[in-house]
């Protein structure tokens, strides 16, 4: 079962990375092409071509990344065209380090509880309503 | 903790009532608040279809690249708001309710959350959110401002093509319009251009935008009189020169076509070699 995960895995990152493929072979398709507001913005870092093959790289990074955090394989290629070049590249980079939003119930030590406890009087964190 | 020119420019008590309240369920915060977000702005979507868009089930949570990106596939505009609690409440007295990241315990063990900001009382200190399972979440600025000052302050508004929040700056907004030019094309982001280059006519970078979107669009001689623009209030943007010059070799005006690349030419960066390059031809 984990050989067939990782198979189709791999087949799945194949697949997207080549379909990302067309995005870098029309860089500059024609040297009559306008330059892009997106490669202006981006310019700031690096020459524009470069830019575009580390973004297209960085956006198969986070398909295989997200996948692998249990996203549906039929969601990701979405969800990563959807973010910016700048985005898909953070992602790409600190995707574990990215806080997630997320507030469940806080589990919890004894110690833990008795801290946010006073924090939460004092006015510095908002976990237990109750203190209000 | 607020400018004095806070209190003298913003109505003193503010509470979007409509704004709807999408109660979260576990872990979904994000989506909840992207919800009432999107609803209060027209889009009628169900929690279901943003927690696949958005909720990572390896993280039991959502991240923030993609709470923005959500935004673009409903076709409207996430721009990130300034930092501070003024600009905070600057949004919500222009109606734009705004989404905040908080981290409602403590650095050494966070307990990272979205919620709705929707209104604020300047007299007894209080903001009001729509919050996990709180419709209506009543809390001291002071215990906000703790909360939310451990996630830098990150929160943002969402807006329709065509209009911009009430406070972003030349380059937030240009950042924002562009991502969601990448995805939902020239078209879409063309009223966007448009309403940013009224807001600041001295940014050469947004006529030069403008000009892109009206090219991709067909109005060439729109994105002639744009480009034009953004040499005029830019006259050191490269990109600029050199899109006009394209364009003016279009119309068949060589001489105009060379003066523009060779302004292009001359200007350091990373466009100086293909302008050179175009010169040569």
């Amino acid at each position: 079962m984990k050989t067939l995960r990782a198979t189709l895995s791999a087949l799945l990152i194949l697949a997207l990375v080549v379909t990302s493929l067309p995005v870098m072979a029309s860089v500059d398709a024609s040297d009559r092409a306008l330059i892009s507001t997106q490669s202006v913005l981006a310019s700031d870092e690096a020459g524009a071509e470069r830019q575009r093959i580390s973004d297209v790289l960085a956006r198969a990074d986070v398909q295989q990344a997200l996948v692998s955090q249990g996203v549906d394989p039929v969601e990701v290629q979405a969800r990563v065209a959807a973010l910016s070049d700048s985005e898909a590249k953070e992602m790409a980079q600190r995707l574990d380090e990215l806080p997630a939003g997320a507030s469940g119930v806080v589990g919890a030590l004894f110690a833990v509880f008795i801290i946010l406890l006073i924090t939460d009087i004092l006015g510095l964190t908002d976990v237990y309503p109750f203190t209000r | 903790m607020l400018l004095e020119s806070t209190y003298q420019n913003i109505t003193p008590r503010i509470e979007l009532v409509d704004v709807p309240f999408f109660a979260q369920s576990d872990y979904q915060c994000g989506p909840a608040s992207l919800a009432m977000v999107l609803n209060h702005q027209g889009v009628d979507i169900r929690m279901e279809t943003l927690i696949r868009e958005v909720y990572l089930p390896g993280r039991e949570g959502s991240l923030q690249p993609e709470m923005l990106a959500s935004v673009r596939r409903h076709d409207l505009i996430p721009y990130v708001i300034r930092p501070t609690l003024d600009a905070l409440l600057r949004h919500l007295d222009a109606n734009e309710p705004v989404v905040v990241m908080q981290n409602l315990a403590l650095p050494v063990y966070p307990l990272w959350h979205y919620a709705v900001a929707i209104g604020y009382d300047l007299s007894n200190e209080r903001m009001l959110l729509r919050s996990g399972e709180l419709e209506r979440h009543s809390l001291a600025f002071s215990r906000f401002d703790a909360t939310w000052a451990r996630s830098e302050r990150w929160g943002f508004v969402v807006k329709a093509p065509g209009e911009l929040p009430v406070d972003v700056s030349a380059r937030g907004a240009l950042n924002a319009i562009s991502a969601f030019e990448a995805l939902n094309g020239a078209g879409a982001a063309l009223p966007s251009w448009q309403a940013l280059v009224e807001r600041y006519p001295e940014s050469g970078l947004a006529w030069f935008a403008l000009g892109n979107a009206f090219y991709a669009e067909g109005e060439s001689g729109s994105a002639r009189h744009a480009f034009d623009a953004a040499t005029r209030a830019d006259p050191e943007l490269g990109a600029a020169w050199l899109n006009l010059g394209l364009l003016l070799a279009l119309d068949n005006e060589s001489q105009a076509s060379q003066a523009a690349l060779r302004r292009a030419a001359r200007l350091e960066g990373p466009w100086q070699a293909r302008a050179s390059e175009l010169l040569n031809d």
